[in-house]
């Protein structure tokens, strides 16, 4: 039993990371932009496409496919943000509804230009499996949790050390304050943006190989990083990230004593809970908004 | 004496509607020069226009021998001018250390910052012991004095300040016009909007009255301080202290 549970948290750890990626990238950009960005379930599949493509089609090197998707959706993130958020900009309403559009355009361009059908993403060395004392995983596992420790590591030393991350933070805090002591707010909008696509990217090629490729694979880690962000508490880094760890460890961990087919169910279930109990999440604090 | 910052026949407000025109004023280096009204004078839309903050602009504005007129906030500090809004602009969840480089974000030579924070710590000893501390624990008259501080990163030439004594308790507003004195001490032209009329003009060294977004006098913040017109207006009684505008 004990083993099992230990089987089911790194498994959970392990798609927790996958929606913490979700998380922190639509986090960034609602707390730097507020732009509730719905797409970006669907770029996250995209970014799984992208490495596929790299992959199979170009280098068959997985992290050069993988920094690859990095490069290629930064590019559509750029497009999209100059194109429809820009524009839209201080209109929440209108930017969701825009985004949920933006759903359906990227699924549907995806069947456009790999078919309806799911694809296999198979790569072979992280297919391999590893002895951790009685327990057994795939590389791919252990990959997936590495690199999110990687990033989130990388992204907090990024805002909290730089000079560049520190006028960030605060663009999310008052952008008017930002314009007055001389930050480039549209730059700093656009390298958060950036790097939403990036960690976007970067979950979707991990994903990838572990099942496969179809078009809708970015719409359950988007629901389920929003519930991490929830969970957490909106407006913190760590928040996504435990709230996001959380919501994976939950999820594997309910399969132990109830059927499989319930753990989105029990994932909810919790969001309801906490949603109930203290509604600003975990670690978020109530604040008012001061005019 | 030749003027720090020149504003020159600017006109500007929102959405086509004009809330200032045509003002004209001169704020010498080291000096103060006030500008007071009531509410709705045009005051604050004035040193946005001069921030160049408001689309479609008119008149010129020139910093010593540099032209602002259409330059980006960015560029606008690195020519030397710097601007406190009236509402809040410190950052509360960044530290007072982050906020005051957040105030050197332009620079990038970090011997200069370290020395332009140092001074700026000489002058304003109550945020050295606090810089740790986020921003947003900091009293509204501290946050005022870290806005006001922060701008000295930049070592400007001018600095304008909007309504610096708002909301602030009437120590702390003394201490707000100390500050102001003491950056006209060091050769900063000083342009200051404010409704509490008795402490400008004690601070100050000239006064504009402005009323429906125009200048209706101008004279040395002493003989303002004398002329009953001004009392009544900071007495507040409401409506026109002036029957006709200065510059017609």
């Amino acid at each position: 039993m004990l083993l099992a549970v230990a089987e089911q948290v790194l498994n959970g750890l392990m798609l927790g990371s996958i929606y913490v990626f979700v998380a922190l990238g639509m986090m960034l950009i609602y707390g730097v932009m507020h732009v509730l960005n719905f797409a970006h379930g669907a770029l996250f599949m995209l970014g799984g496409y992208c490495a596929h493509l790299v992959f199979t089609q170009a280098i068959g090197n997985y992290a050069l496919a993988i920094l690859a998707a990095i490069v290629m959706l930064i590019a559509v993130g750029a497009v999209i943000e100059r194109t429809v958020f820009a524009p839209l900009r201080d209109n929440l309403r209108n930017q969701v509804i825009a985004s949920l559009g933006l759903v359906l355009f990227i699924e549907n361009l995806v069947v456009v230009l790999w078919g309806p059908n799911a694809l296999q993403f198979r790569i072979e060395t992280t297919q391999a499996v590893v002895s951790l004392g009685v327990l057994r995983f795939r590389v791919q596992h252990l990959l997936i949790i590495g690199v999110c420790a990687l990033c989130v590591t990388a992204l907090f030393l990024f805002l909290q050390r730089t000079r560049f991350g520190t006028a960030i933070r605060a663009v999310a805090q008052n952008p008017r304050a930002a314009l007055v002591v001389g930050i480039d707010v549209v730059r700093v909008h656009r390298v958060t943006f950036a790097i939403s696509m990036a960690l976007a990217a970067i979950g979707g090629a991990l994903l990838g190989p572990l099942f496969l490729l179809f078009p809708q694979m970015g719409d359950l880690p988007l629901v389920k990083g929003l519930a991490g962000i929830l969970l957490g508490g909106m407006g913190s880094i760590g928040g996504a990230v435990v709230g996001g760890l959380l919501i994976g460890v939950i999820e594997a961990v309910s399969t132990l004593v109830i059927a499989t087919d319930y753990r989105d169910a029990v994932t909810f279930t919790a969001i309801v809970l906490v949603l109930l109990l203290r509604p600003q999440g975990l670690f978020g604090v109530r604040t008012r908004e001061e005019a | 004496m030749s003027a720090m910052l020149s504003v020159r026949d600017v006109s500007a407000g929102y959405g086509g509607r004009m809330i200032v025109e045509g003002v004209s004023l001169d704020v010498p280096a080291g000096q103060i020069v006030a500008v007071i009204g009531h509410n709705g004078a045009g005051k604050s839309t004035l040193l946005k226009a001069v921030f160049n903050l408001l689309p479609g602009r008119r008149g010129r504005v020139r910093l010593g021998d540099t032209v602002l007129d259409g330059l980006a906030p960015q560029r606008l500090l690195a020519a030397g001018l710097a601007y406190v809004p009236q509402e809040r602009s410190t950052f509360p969840k960044l530290t007072i250390a982050e906020n005051l480089r957040m105030g050197a974000y332009l620079l990038d030579d970090a011997a200069l910052i370290a020395e332009r924070t140092e001074r700026v710590l000489a002058l304003f000893p109550a945020l050295r012991a606090r810089l740790g501390q986020l921003a947003g624990t900091l009293s509204g008259g501290e946050q005022r004095m870290l806005e006001i501080a922060r701008t000295l990163l930049v070592a400007p030439r001018a600095v304008m300040l909007d309504e610096p004594s708002i909301g602030l308790a009437p120590k702390m507003v003394d201490t707000v016009f100390d500050t102001a004195r003491r950056l006209a001490g060091q050769g900063v032209a000083v342009l200051v909007v404010e409704q509490n009329v008795r402490k400008v003009l004690a601070a100050a060294d000239t006064g504009i009255v402005m009323e429906m977004g125009r200048i209706v006098l101008a004279d040395s913040a002493a003989s303002l301080r004398s002329d009953d017109r001004v009392a009544r207006l900071y007495l507040g009684a409401a409506g026109r202290a002036f029957s006709a505008p200065a510059h017609p």
